[in-house]
């Protein structure tokens, strides 16, 4: 998710570094404050990078498009982000924090575990909004009402709340 | 994606959008209901819940009552009567201004006062000053410490050897770099502090067992067998680890390491030893634990040890296989966000290095003068010997206790004043007593150097024979 950066001091580069250009979207969104990071490239002091990444510089732009680009070549988001947010534990790298975020998922570790941050709710409203894009296209057919109902529900369901944490019938809990 | 029979005509979509299913809008108007509530909703805390109403908040604060700043201290507390040594704590050391035998540095092989180690020492500082100014990663590696790794990595037949800038940080940074939260270590009750800190560091479950007894470190690793059938797919992301010292300091016994290793090899934990006082001190070349018993050495997995006792240095290392010293060097916390070891101490160091490896006899001479004075001390009427006969830092504890603490290190106080009048240096066994997790009876630590003679182990020990029937009356 992020380049494990060498040397100085130890410290992992900050997760921005592969949208170095891209300016972050302004005011399109309701939600208050995004963090502005201006410490991109550098070392900084975050314990778990994991949990800034979705607030870092142009990331959401960058989402946005990787979405878009995706979604004219194949109908896979969903399940994409699925395994990456919710599936996947752990990070990449070596944390300071001798392994608290092990068996997270990185929605879990997003803000070290604070609900209703901007980046989630940036996050649990582009499935929506794509969701509502798809029932245009198809013109409201059956069949893929059903498989779109479904796959946003698989994708918007482990995003509440109540459900941090939890792990169904014990699968990926370790 | 529309198929090849649909069109993907704008008006159509539109049109088919009048005509859509109630079902899908109400879902549809439903989401959109769920985005604006997103949009207003706060940020919280999950586990933000205070079971304390206001008025319960208020009354603790009413209640509390602060402690004084500075907590009463009686007057004979060790830490405002101290003595003073003036000159370096060598073979005689000159305390509170008498010139004593010295009995408590841990200076076994004589290196501290070597001609050979200060000449290479005084050259390396004339060579590159006092201080690195820096930390490995940060233009503090010097070629001294490269040569320094490479020379110890040699000396104990390891693959690889990593440096710590202090010793007391080397096992304290080693552990916990490898032992993460969620993983478990078995580790003897009468572990060091610096290991107790390591692990409380690491975040892991530790699991302590009677110190050197093998059975009671096979039941707890039977019961976590059991334990890791229940639940396969958590014991296969578990590590575990055996932590021991070769030669304990808050004991003097030796480690059982060939049925570690045995237990190792049944149980599939990793071994960790740490060999401060056994390094430079044990097995015919001073290889440690692992020579003495004859071990092969890749069979333990990290060997840590200071440079403080034997090798008359500053400092730590880690050796053992490339691939777990290597991981150190960017999760070694004391390795990564420490100055590094000044370049007269690594210097030093591998002149004492070269001195031990030229004269391999002076290991057997150590043993013997152990055994000496070990056997001299037998038979004292109320102090008994605790360690192996050829530890060169044993203990002499009381062999009843009064009841109180207090009073048994007051006594034994008593000993070591009345000893160091008579001109034999010894002291007490100090211990942090609040935070040590298994404190170890109040005990004076007696330690044998190759430089002490004969005549003077016997002094040594007739003099504390003396005292003890003086004051133990």
């Amino acid at each position: 998710m992020c380049c494990h950066g060498l040397p100085v001091g130890g410290s992992p580069s900050s997760p921005g570094c592969f949208v170095p250009l891209i300016q972050k979207t302004g005011g399109l969104l309701l939600t208050a404050e995004r963090g502005g990071r201006m410490n991109v490239g550098t070392a900084h002091s975050e314990v778990n990078p994991n949990t800034r990444v979705m607030n870092s510089r142009g990331i959401w732009l960058s989402y946005v498009l990787a979405i878009g680009l995706l979604h004219v070549v194949l109908l896979s988001i969903p399940f994409g982000m699925y395994i990456f947010l919710h599936t996947v534990k752990g990070t990449p790298f070596e944390t300071p924090d001798q392994g608290k975020a092990r068996l997270l998922t990185h929605w879990e570790q997003m803000d070290y575990g604070v609900q209703f941050t901007a980046s989630r709710k940036f996050l649990t409203i582009t499935p929506i909004v794509l969701y509502f894009l798809t029932s245009f296209y198809t013109k409201y057919d059956q069949i893929h009402f059903i498989l779109n109902t479904v796959s946003l529900m698989s994708v918007l369901i482990p995003k509440l709340p109540q459900l941090h944490g939890v792990r169904i019938f014990g699968i990926n809990k370790y | 994606m529309a198929t090849a029979t649909e069109q993907w005509v704008l008006v159509e979509m539109v049109q088919a959008l009048y005509e859509a299913p109630a079902y899908h809008l109400i879902l549809e108007g439903i989401l959109i209901l769920w985005i604006i509530r997103l949009l207003f909703s706060k940020t919280y805390k999950l586990q933000e819940r205070s079971d304390l109403t206001v008025k319960e908040k208020e009354e603790l604060i009413e209640e509390w009552q602060p402690e004084p700043l500075v907590p009463p201290v009686p007057k004979d507390h060790p830490a405002l009567n101290y003595n003073i040594v003036s000159g370096p704590p060598s073979h005689k050391i000159v305390v509170n201004g008498k010139e004593c035998i010295n009995f408590a540095s841990f200076n076994f092989l004589g290196l501290l006062d070597n001609p050979r180690v200060k000449a290479a020492a005084l050259a390396s500082l004339k060579k590159y000053g006092v201080g690195t100014c820096g930390p490995r990663g940060f233009y503090g590696t010097f070629d001294v410490h490269l040569d320094l790794e490479d020379r110890l990595a040699k000396f104990m037949k390891t693959e690889e050897a990593i440096i710590y800038s202090y010793g007391f940080a080397t096992i304290a940074s080693a552990i916990p770099a490898y032992s993460k939260r969620g993983d478990i270590v078995f580790v003897d009750r009468a572990a060091c502090f610096a290991i107790q800190k390591g692990l409380q560091a690491s975040r892991s479950d530790i699991k302590l067992f009677k110190h050197n007894d093998m059975a009671d470190l096979e039941r707890l690793l039977k019961e976590q067998e059991i334990e890791d059938q229940k639940n396969p797919r958590k014991a296969r992301v578990t590590r575990r680890f055996i932590v021991v010292e070769g030669l304990y300091m808050n004991t003097g016994t030796i480690c059982p390491l060939p049925e570690l290793v045995k237990l190792k090899y049944k149980y599939k934990a990793r071994i960790f030893l740490e060999e401060s006082l056994s390094f430079g001190v044990l097995g015919e070349h001073g290889r440690g634990v692992t020579e003495h018993y004859g071990i092969n050495i890749d069979d333990i997995d990290l060997i840590s040890a200071n440079m403080e006792n034997a090798l008359a240095s500053i400092g730590g290392f880690c050796c053992g296989r490339s691939f777990v010293i290597d991981h150190q060097r960017l999760s070694g916390q004391g390795y990564c966000f420490s100055a590094s070891l000044p370049p007269l101490l690594a210097a030093a160091a591998i002149e004492a290095l070269n001195i031990m490896e030229e004269n391999p006899g002076i290991f057997a001479v150590l043993k013997e003068k152990c055994r000496q004075i070990h056997k001299a001390l037998q038979g004292i009427s109320g102090l008994k010997v605790v360690g192996e006969s050829f530890s060169p830092a044993f203990h002499l504890q009381l062999e009843e206790s009064t009841g109180s603490r207090e009073q048994d290190v007051r006594l034994l106080q008593e000993i070591v004043d009345q000893c160091m009048n008579k001109n034999i240096a010894l002291t007490q066994a100090r211990y942090l007593e609040k935070e040590e997790k298994c404190l170890p009876p109040p005990s004076i630590r007696v330690v044998v150097t190759v430089e002490q003679t004969e005549e003077e182990l016997v002094r040594a020990a007739s003099t504390i024979k003396e005292v003890a029937q003086v004051v133990l009356l």
